[in-house]
C-alpha cells in the first residue's frame, strides 16, 4: 500500500499542472501559488450511496495523471519544449539552411548532432515522464473496499465514484475527500498522519457527527442514504463547509468530517466514510502547482556569450562574405563562371555572391555554438545534485534521518556565489526544540539554569560564569530542562503560595490541546502536539507531579501526586466544557473546565500583552514583578507565556455558553464570531505568572556563521521575534559582537510612543518615518565615516518590522541599501513575512548580489521564493518551507558544506566546463575560418561532414563531463578551513570577461598554429617516393591535431585527475582514431586518407610537435599565472601539497560531521527507495497546509505567509482562509 | 537483495538490505558519491615548469635536427617559366597567346644541376594563385562515375561539366576538365632522360578510387576546352597524371607529382627541358613552376618542420633558463600563507 505513495523526489517539482478551479464554473482559471482560489457560487450535491443519482451530475473519477505527454502529445509537445530554448532553435535554422545548395557540407553536418541532442533530451524527458505514469498507475490501481450490495468488495481507487461508501482500515491511505461517517473508536473518533501533506508525523483527531455513527457494518452502511450539499472543490486545504441531510435533518459539516485523500488512517481499526470529491477534484491534487523555476545569473551570464559567439560567427561571416563578392572572378576560368553559373558564385551580380556566401558560411561556422553545451551543463547539475548533494554523508543528519535534499539541479552552481543569507531564526538559527526552563509563580522566580545567551552574554562583559552544578536529582529530559528544589519532588507546598502554584501546574496540565500516546505511565508517555511549547509545557507540568495522562474528547484526566501529603496520588477528571482557540489574532488559549467538585474554572495562556490587557484590577505588585520578570527571561533569549485563570459562576458560565454555542454553529464568519465570544469571558482574570522555555541554538551555528562571514558572505537575521530577543541570538550567534559598531532603529522610542498615544494614523506615519530617515542618515554617515578609518570597525545594524516598513518606502530605500551593504551583519526583527520577501528582494534587485534565503517555517516561504535560492529547513516545522526552496537541509551548520564544499565546487566546474566548451569550438571554427581565407572566400569546408558534427558530440564530448563531475581544486576540509577561498566565486573570478577573453586568444594562437603548422609543412612531396597530399590529408591531418590537443588541454585545466579523466581523454582520441580508420573505408573523399598519412614519417613528426607547441603557451600563461599571479586556492593548493589525500579518512575525520557505522547504516537506511516515500507521498507542492490539522484543534496557527507575499503581488485584499 | 554483502570485511558492518553489485563497484560508488575518488594532483610549481620546458627543448632540438638534416639533404631545382615562354610579342597579353590555338606552344628551359642528385628525382609542377580548393570546384566530380564509369549515370555533382550535347562526360566535372596539360622533356648532353610517369598517386586512389574498366567518354568535346585530353582507350585508373591532378590540394599554391627520373644526375649536368606551355593560368595571374627534386625519408624538401622543431627547442630552453634564473634570484616561497589575498590586503574586504 504505501508504495503506492512513493514518488521520486526529483518529479515532485516538475509537477506542472493546470488545475481548474471547478468542472463547471471556471475551468480556465488556474490554481496560482497557495493562493485560496475564490470559491465558485453554488455548491454541489451528494447523494450518498446511490451512483445513478449521481450519475447526471458527471463527477470526475477517481483516476489521477500527473503526466506531462500522453502517447500522442508525447513527440509534438516534448519537440515544442525543446526548440524553446534558443539554442536548439538556432541549430534547426542551420539545419534547414544546410539541406540548401548553398550549404558548404552535408545537412548530416548539422542534423546529426542536433538529433543526438534532442533524442538525449527527449529520452531523459520520456523517462521522468514514464516515472510518473507508473506511480499513477501504482496509485490508481491501488486496491479500497467499496459498499456493494451490503458486502465490501475490493476495486481499484481509480473506479472510485463520488457518493461511493468505502471503508479504509488501519494504516490505510484515504483514496478519495471523504466524509468521515463513522469509526470503530468510541465517540467516532479517528486518527489520521498528515505526513504526506505537510511532514508532520504527529496525529490529527477526527471527529465523526453523532447522527452518524451507527453504519459502521455493511448492513447498516447499506441504508445511508444521505444527500451531501456541499462547496464545490477548491484547493483550501483547511476550510470545508457543507450540510448533511439525512432523513430531512440539515447537519452542518465543517473541515473537522473531512478526511483528505494521502492521509493515512492510524489507531483506529477501521472507518467508513462517503466520498465527496475525487481524483484532479481532491484538495491536495488542486493544490498542486508549478514551482517558478530559478535560472542561476551564471546561465544568464552564459546567454550574453552565447550572445557575443552569435557576435563573432556573424562577423566572421561577414568578412567572408564581402571577400567572397570581390573575389569572384570570371578570370578563374577553371570554376568555369560563364553565364550560367548560379547567383552564389555569378561575377556578375557580386552582391548576390556576397548575400549568398554569409549563409553558406553561417552554416560553416555554426560550430562555434557549442551545441551539446546545454545537455552537457544538464546532465553534469543532474549528476550534481542527485548523486553528490542529496548522498554527502556530510550533509546528512542522523539523528532525523534525513539527507540534504536539492530539488532543483539549476542552480548549483549559484550556490557557490552566494554573499548574502537572510536567515529566520526560530527553527533555523535555533533548535525549535523547546525545553522548559524557567517560571515565575506568584511574583517568585523559579530555576536555576543559566541560557547560552546569557553565558554569552557574561562573556562579554568578563564574568566568568561558574557552570552550576545541577542537582544529581534533576531531571532533564525532551522538553523539560529545569531544576530548581523549590519546586521538585513536592517542595512547592512549602514554598510561601503554594496554592498559586497548584493553580500554575494545573494551568500547564489542563490548558492545552496536547495528545497523549502510549502507556499511561510518566515515563513511558509520549506527547503529541503541533507546537513544542505545548508540549514542554505539558512535560513540565509531568514533572511537578501533574500528570497528564488521558484525554477524551470531554475529559482531562491528571494524575495528581503531593496534592496534599506526600506520596499520595490522586486521579482527577476534569470535564473540559469549552476550548478557545490559539490563533494569530487571539495570541492566547483558553480552557473552561469543571473540577470534580463542580468549581468552573477558565485557565488561559498567551502572550503578555495580551493576558495583561485582560487582567482584573489590583495586586499591581504581582503584575510589576512579573512583567519584570518577563523581561529578564526575554532578554536572556526566553520565550515567555503568561498563564492566568478566572473563577466562573454557574449563571455567568451558561449565559456565555448559548452564545457560544450560536457562534460555533453559524456558517458564516465563524471564526470572527468565536473570536468576538471568547472576548466575553476572556476577562478579569487573575494572573498566576509565567512559563519561560528555551529557545536553543541549532548544534554548530555560531562556528558555522562564523565560517560563512569569514567566506565573505553577510548574513541577515530576519525574525518575528523581540528586538532583545533577535539581538541576543545575533550575540551568542557570532553575528554581532562588542568590537562592532551597532547602528539600532527601533520604533521603541519615547518620541515614537509619544505620538503613537495620541493616535493620529497619519500624524503617527509622518512622524516615524521622519525619524526613521533621520536615523538613516545619521547612521549612513557615521558608516561612511568608520568605512574610511582604516581599521575601523565592523557596522552591524538592527532594525525592527515598522521602522522597516518606512525604510523600505521608496524614497529611503537607497539610503537603507547603502546602510546595510556596508554592515556585515543586520539583524531584522518583529518583521512580517512579507517584509522577510521585500528586504530579500532589496537586496536582490538594489545590490544585484546573489541571495540565499534559507528558513524551515511558513512564515519563510515568500523568503524563500524571492532569493535567489531558496533552502528549506528540514526540520520539525513542517515542510512548507521544504516545499518552496530549492535545496532542503537538516540543519543550520549544513549550510557550510552546502556552500563552501558543494557551491563552490559546482561553480568552479561549471565555469570549467563553459570555458572549455567555449575555447574547444571557437578553436575549431577558426582553423575553418583561417582555411577560408585560402579558398578563395568560396565557403569550402576544410574538415569532412561527419568529422564536423562528430567533433562535439563524440571526440570532445566526455572528458569535459569528467571535469563537470570530478574536478576538485582543494578538498572538502581544507575548502571549509580556508572559507576564504569562496570569494573568489563571490568576486567571480572565473567566468569574468577577461577569463574568456584569455580563453580567446589562446583559441585564436591555437588555431593558428594548427592551420599554419599543417598546411606549411604538408607542401611538397610527402614520402619518400615524392607523392604529394591533397585536400583531405592535409585536413584530416589538422583534425587529428586538433583533437589530440583540445582533450589534452583538458587536462591541463584539471586540478585533481582521477582514473575516469585518463580513461575519458584516452578514449576520446582513440575513439577518433577508431573512427577514422573505419570512416576511411567507406568515404569517397576522404578515402583511405589515415592510412596514406599513417604511412608516411610526415605524420609522426608533425603529431609530435603541433599538439605541444599549441600547448606550449597555454603551459607557459599557467606556469607564469601560477608563479606570479596566484589564486588563493593555488597557494592553498600549495601549502597543502605534501599532505596525503584525505579522501579516505581524513574527510570523515572532522569532528562536527564524523558519521559512527551505525549513522552510515541508518543513513544507508534512508536512502533506500521504500523510505523515501515518507514525505513524498504527494504530488503537489504547496506550502499551504500548515497548521490545518493545528487549527482543528486550537493550536498556534502562524500566519500565512504566502497570503502575506500574494497581498504584495495582486494588491488586493487576500481571502483569508477560514480556520474552525 | 543482498548479493554479496559479506565479500570483505568491511562489509559487515553494512546494512544487508543495500543492493551490492560487487566490493569494488560498492566501493567505487561510495568513492564517487563523497567526491573522494582517487586522484593525482598536479601543481604546477616553477620547477616543474623549468624542468618541463628544459626537457622539451633536449627532445625538440635532436629531432628538429634530424629532421632539418632529412630536409637539406633533399637538392631541389625550381623554375619558373610561365612568364618566360611568352613571345615577346604577347608580353602584354599574355591571355591571348594562351588561347591563341596557331602560336606554338613549346619553350626551352635551361636547368644547371650543382650537386649530384641521386636517383629518382621527382619532376614536379607547382602552380600558384590556383583555387584548387574552391567550394565550386572541390565539389564539381563526382567519385561513383571515377569508379563506375557510365554505369553511375547521376552526374549532378559535376556541374556545369556534367554533360556534352546530352552526353554524359567521363570523368565528369569542373577538376577534370580543368587537367593540368603542360609537358616536360628532359634532355642532358644529347641524350632524352627517361622520365617515368607511373607509380606517381597513391596507391589506394588508383586501385580503389578510379575503375579498372572505366574509359574516358565524351571528354572534352564542349565548346569551351579547359585542359589536358586523355586518351579514349586507356582506363582512368591507369591515367594517373588525372588521378594525381584529381586529388585537389589543400592551397592554392600547390605541387603536383609529374614523373620521375630514375637516372642520377651529375654536378655541373646541363638538362635541357622542352616543354609545352599549354596551361592558361595567365588569365588569372598564376605562376607555373618545373621542381626537379630528390626525395629523403620524409619526402621533399621541406625545412619548416626542422625549424620549428629547432625553434620551439631552443625557446623552451631560454625560457627554461630565464625561469630558472627568476626562480634562483627571487624564489617565490612555495605555500606561504601571505601570498593568500586575504593576508595580503591586510583586512580582508
Amino acid at each position: 500500500m504505501s508504495g503506492g505513495w512513493e514518488r521520486v523526489r526529483s518529479t515532485r517539482s516538475r509537477l506542472s499542472r493546470d488545475v481548474s478551479l471547478t468542472g463547471r464554473s471556471s475551468t480556465s482559471r488556474t490554481v496560482r501559488l497557495g493562493r485560496v482560489q475564490p470559491q465558485a457560487p453554488g455548491h454541489r450535491t451528494i447523494h450518498c450511496n446511490d451512483r445513478e443519482a449521481n450519475f447526471p451530475v458527471r463527477f470526475k473519477g477517481n483516476s489521477i495523471s500527473t503526466t506531462k505527454y500522453n502517447f500522442f502529445t508525447f513527440l509534438p509537445k516534448g519537440l515544442f519544449e525543446q526548440f524553446r530554448r534558443v539554442a536548439n532553435c538556432y541549430f534547426l535554422f542551420i539545419s534547414i539552411l544546410s539541406m540548401t545548395p548553398i550549404s558548404p557540407v552535408n545537412p548530416i553536418t548539422n542534423v546529426a548532432p542536433l538529433s543526438l541532442v534532442l533524442l538525449v533530451s527527449l529520452i531523459k524527458e520520456a523517462f521522468e515522464d514514464w516515472k510518473r505514469f507508473q506511480n499513477d498507475m501504482v496509485i490508481n490501481n491501488s486496491p479500497v473496499e467499496v459498499l456493494q450490495d451490503q458486502k465490501w468488495e475490493t476495486v481499484p481507487w481509480k473506479k472510485l465514484q463520488v457518493g461511493d461508501i468505502i471503508r479504509v482500515k488501519q494504516d490505510g491511505f484515504f483514496p478519495a475527500d471523504l466524509l468521515l461517517l463513522a469509526g470503530t473508536n468510541p465517540d467516532g473518533v479517528c486518527y489520521v498522519e498528515t505526513a504526506n501533506l505537510d511532514g508532520e508525523t504527529n496525529l490529527k483527531i477526527r471527529k465523526a457527527l453523532e447522527r452518524t455513527w451507527d453504519y459502521l457494518t455493511p448492513e447498516k452502511a447499506a441504508e445511508f442514504k444521505g444527500e451531501v450539499q456541499c462547496e464545490q472543490p477548491n484547493n483550501s486545504l483547511y476550510t470545508f463547509t457543507g450540510n448533511l441531510i439525512i432523513q430531512k435533518q440539515t447537519l452542518p459539516l465543517s473541515p473537522n468530517q473531512l478526511l483528505l485523500r494521502g492521509c493515512s488512517l492510524r489507531n483506529t481499526e477501521y472507518i467508513v466514510g462517503a466520498v465527496i470529491f475525487t481524483g484532479q477534484e481532491t484538495k491536495v491534487m488542486m493544490n498542486s502547482m508549478n514551482v517558478p523555476s530559478k535560472r542561476s545569473t551564471l546561465e544568464r551570464k552564459l546567454d550574453k556569450l552565447i550572445l557575443t559567439l552569435f557576435g563573432s560567427l556573424f562577423f566572421m561571416c561577414l568578412i567572408g562574405a564581402i571577400a567572397s563578392g570581390i573575389f569572384i572572378n570570371r578570370k578563374y576560368h577553371y570554376l568555369g563562371l560563364d553565364e550560367g553559373a548560379p547567383t552564389e558564385f555569378n561575377p556578375n551580380n557580386r552582391f548576390g555572391v556576397a548575400a549568398l556566401t554569409l549563409f553558406t558560411l553561417i552554416t560553416l561556422y555554426s560550430t562555434i555554438i557549442p551545441i551539446s553545451l546545454y545537455v552537457s551543463i544538464e546532465m553534469i547539475k543532474f549528476i550534481q545534485c542527485t548523486q553528490f548533494i542529496n548522498k554527502d554523508l556530510h550533509m546528512y543528519h542522523a539523528e532525523t534521518n534525513t539527507a540534504a535534499l536539492a530539488r532543483t539541479s539549476n542552480l548549483n552552481e549559484e550556490l557557490g556565489q552566494v554573499e548574502y543569507i537572510f536567515s529566520d531564526k526560530t527553527g533555523t538559527l535555533t533548535r525549535n526544540l523547546m525545553e522548559f526552563f524557567k517560571c515565575s509563580i506568584g511574583g517568585e522566580v523559579y530555576g536555576c539554569g543559566i541560557t547560552e545567551i546569557e553565558r554569552g552574554g557574561a562573556l562579554r562583559s568578563g564574568i566568568n560564569v561558574q557552570e552550576v552544578h545541577k542537582s544529581v536529582s534533576a531531571i532533564h529530559e525532551k522538553g523539560f530542562n529545569f531544576d530548581d528544589s523549590r519546586l521538585m519532588r513536592g517542595a512547592w507546598r512549602n514554598e510561601p503560595d503554594p496554592d498559586t502554584c497548584k493553580e500554575f501546574f494545573r494551568c500547564l496540565a489542563i490548558c492545552h490541546t496536547v495528545l497523549p500516546e502510549g502507556d499511561e505511565s510518566p515515563e513511558k508517555i509520549t506527547y503529541q502536539a503541533a507546537s513544542p511549547d505545548e508540549a514542554a509545557l505539558v512535560t513540565a507540568a509531568k514533572n511537578f507531579g501533574f500528570f497528564f495522562y488521558r484525554r477524551t474528547p470531554t475529559m482531562i484526566y491528571v494524575r495528581e501526586s503531593h496534592v496534599e501529603k506526600m506520596g499520595k496520588i490522586q486521579d482527577v477528571a476534569y470535564e473540559i466544557l469549552n476550548v478557545l482557540e490559539f490563533n494569530s489574532t487571539r495570541k492566547r488559549q483558553s480552557v473552561v473546565c469543571r473540577y470534580p467538585d463542580g468549581r468552573l474554572v477558565l485557565y488561559c495562556k498567551g502572550a503578555d500583552t495580551v493576558i495583561y490587557e485582560r487582567l482584573a484590577d489590583g495586586n499591581d505588585d504581582l503584575k510589576k514583578i512579573t512583567r519584570g520578570h518577563l523581561e529578564q527571561f526575554g532578554s536572556a533569549g526566553l520565550r515567555t507565556l503568561c498563564l492566568a485563570y478566572r473563577d466562573l459562576s454557574p449563571e455567568i458560565y451558561e449565559s456565555w455558553n448559548e452564545k457560544f454555542i450560536q457562534a460555533k454553529s453559524s456558517l458564516r464568519d465563524r471564526e470572527k464570531k468565536l473570536d468576538e465570544v471568547a472576548e466575553l469571558i476572556e476577562k478579569e482574570l487573575i494572573l498566576i505568572g509565567s512559563t519561560a522555555i528555551e529557545d536553543k541554538l541549532q548544534e554548530g551555528v555560531p562556528g558555522c556563521i562564523e565560517t560563512l562571514s569569514r567566506a565573505g558572505i553577510k548574513i541577515w537575521v530576519l525574525t518575528g521575534d523581540k528586538m532583545e530577543t533577535a539581538i541576543n541570538i545575533a550575540y551568542a550567534c557570532n553575528l554581532i559582537n562588542n568590537e562592532m559598531k551597532q547602528f539600532i532603529i527601533s520604533s521603541e522610542t519615547d518620541a515614537i510612543r509619544e505620538v503613537e498615544n495620541r493616535g493620529d494614523q497619519v500624524e503617527i506615519a509622518r512622524f516615524i518615518k521622519e525619524e526613521v530617515k533621520k536615523e538613516l542618515k545619521t547612521c549612513l554617515e557615521e558608516a561612511q565615516h568608520c568605512l574610511n578609518t582604516v581599521y575601523g570597525p565592523k557596522l552591524a545594524l538592527v532594525i525592527d518590522g515598522k521602522c522597516l516598513m518606512y525604510a523600505l518606502d521608496p524614497s529611503l530605500r537607497v539610503m537603507l541599501l547603502n546602510l546595510s551593504l556596508n554592515c556585515s551583519s543586520v539583524v531584522c526583527c518583529r518583521v512580517s513575512p512579507l517584509q522577510k520577501a521585500q528586504v530579500t528582494s532589496l537586496v536582490k534587485k538594489g545590490a544585484r548580489k546573489i541571495t540565499l534565503s534559507i528558513g524551515d517555517g511558513a512564515n519563510d516561504v515568500s523568503m524563500i521564493q524571492a532569493a535567489h535560492i531558496g533552502v528549506g529547513i528540514s526540520g520539525l516545522e513542517g515542510m512548507q518551507a521544504v516545499m518552496a526552496s530549492d535545496f532542503a537541509i537538516a540543519q543550520f551548520r549544513y549550510l557550510a558544506d552546502l556552500l563552501l564544499v558543494h557551491g563552490r565546487w559546482s561553480y568552479l566546474r561549471i565555469c570549467k566546463v563553459i570555458t572549455y566548451f567555449f575555447y574547444k569550438n571557437l578553436t575549431f571554427t577558426l582553423t575553418q575560418f583561417w582555411f577560408t581565407f585560402h579558398t578563395g572566400f568560396s565557403g569550402q569546408r576544410f574538415y569532412d561532414d561527419w568529422f564536423q558534427s562528430l567533433y562535439n558530440v563524440i571526440f570532445t564530448a566526455l572528458p569535459v563531463i569528467m571535469v563537470g563531475l570530478f574536478d576538485k581544486d582543494v578538498s572538502a576540509s581544507l575548502s571549509k578551513k580556508y572559507p576564504q577561498l569562496y570569494k573568489e566565486g563571490i568576486r567571480n573570478v572565473f567566468f569574468k570577461w577577461r577569463v574568456v577573453g584569455t580563453w580567446a586568444c589562446f583559441s585564436v594562437y591555437q588555431s593558428l598554429i594548427f592551420y599554419s603548422f599543417v598546411t606549411i609543412s604538408s607542401a611538397g612531396g610527402k614520402n619518400s617516393s615524392g607523392k604529394v597530399f591533397g585536400l583531405w590529408d592535409v585536413s584530416t591531418m589538422a583534425f587529428t591535431c586538433v583533437v589530440i590537443t583540445v582533450n589534452l588541454r583538458l587536462l591541463m585545466i584539471c586540478n585533481s585527475i582521477t582514473r575516469w579523466h585518463y580513461i575519458s581523454v584516452g578514449g576520446s582520441i582513440l575513439a577518433w582514431f577508431i573512427f577514422i580508420f573505419v570512416y576511411s573505408i567507406f568515404r569517397e573523399n576522404v578515402f583511405f586518407v589515415i592510412y596514406v598519412l599513417m604511412s608516411t614519417f610526415y605524420f609522426y613528426v608533425t603529431i609530435l610537435l603541433v599538439p605541444i607547441v599549441a600547448l606550449l603557451g597555454d603551459f607557459i600563461y599557467q606556469g607564469v599565472q601560477r608563479w606570479f599571479f596566484p589564486y588563493d586556492y593555488q597557494i592553498v593548493q600549495e601549502i597543502h601539497r605534501h599532505e596525503p589525500d584525505d579522501n579516505s579518512r581524513a574527510g570523515l575525520l572532522e569532528i562536527e560531521n564524523r558519521l559512527t557505522p551505525q549513522e552510515e547504516r541508518s543513513y544507508a537506511i534512508a536512502q533506500l527507495p521504500r523510505e523515501l516515500s515518507k514525505h513524498t507521498g504527494f504530488a503537489f507542492d504547496s506550502p499551504g497546509y500548515e497548521s490545518f490539522f493545528a487549527a482543528q484543534l486550537g493550536i498556534y496557527a502562524p500566519q500565512k505567509a504566502w497570503d502575506v507575499a500574494r497581498r504584495a503581488s495582486v494588491r488586493s485584499r487576500p481571502t483569508t482562509s477560514k480556520k474552525n | 537483495m543482498d548479493v554479496d554483502g559479506g565479500s570483505t570485511s568491511s562489509d559487515s558492518t553494512r546494512v544487508r538490505s543495500i543492493p551490492i553489485h560487487s566490493g569494488q563497484c560498492k566501493a567505487f560508488l561510495s568513492q564517487f558519491k563523497q567526491q573522494s575518488l582517487p586522484a593525482c594532483k598536479p601543481v604546477l610549481t616553477p620547477a616543474w615548469v623549468i624542468a618541463t620546458l628544459l626537457l622539451l627543448g633536449f627532445v625538440f632540438i635532436p629531432i628538429g635536427l634530424v629532421t632539418l638534416h632529412a630536409s637539406r639533404g633533399v637538392l631541389e631545382i625550381v623554375d619558373r617559366y610561365d612568364a618566360d615562354c611568352v613571345p615577346e610579342e604577347f608580353k602584354g597579353n599574355k591571355a591571348s597567346y594562351i588561347k591563341d590555338t596557331s602560336v606554338p606552344k613549346n619553350c626551352t628551359r635551361i636547368l644547371k644541376v650543382h650537386k649530384y642528385m641521386k636517383a629518382p628525382i621527382y619532376i614536379y609542377y607547382q602552380l600558384d594563385n590556383y583555387y584548387q580548393n574552391h567550394r565550386r570546384y572541390v565539389k564539381s566530380r563526382s567519385d561513383q562515375q571515377l569508379l563506375h564509369g557510365l554505369k553511375y549515370n547521376d552526374t549532378s555533382s559535376c556541374k556545369p561539366e556534367e554533360s556534352n550535347n546530352g552526353l554524359p562526360v567521363v570523368p565528369c566535372g569542373l577538376i577534370a576538365w580543368s587537367l593540368f596539360n603542360d609537358t616536360y622533356t628532359f634532355i642532358r648532353g644529347t641524350a632524352e632522360l627517361r622520365v617515368n610517369r607511373k607509380n606517381i598517386a597513391w596507391k589506394s586512389d588508383r586501385d580503389h578510387k578510379f575503375g579498372k574498366h572505366v574509359y574516358p567518354f565524351n571528354f572534352q568535346n564542349g565548346t569551351l576546352i579547359g585542359g589536358g585530353k586523355l586518351d579514349p582507350n586507356i582506363p582512368l585508373g591507369d591515367q594517373e597524371d588525372l588521378i594525381v591532378w584529381m586529388r585537389t590540394s589543400a592551397l592554392p599554391s600547390f605541387r603536383k607529382i609529374y614523373g620521375r627520373i630514375e637516372e642520377d644526375l651529375e654536378a655541373d649536368d646541363v638538362i635541357v627541358v622542352h616543354l609545352m606551355n599549354n596551361y592558361n593560368t595567365y588569365s588569372f595571374g598564376g605562376k607555373k613552376k618545373l621542381v626537379i627534386s630528390t626525395s629523403s625519408w620524409l619526402g621533399g624538401r621541406n625545412d619548416f618542420l626542422g625549424v620549428a622543431y629547432i625553434f620551439v627547442g631552443s625557446s623552451a630552453i631560454i625560457l627554461s633558463l630565464v625561469f630558472l634564473l627568476l626562480h634562483v634570484k627571487n624564489p617565490r616561497p612555495y605555500g606561504d600563507t601571505a601570498y593568500l589575498s586575504w593576508n595580503r590586503k591586510g583586512i580582508s574586504s
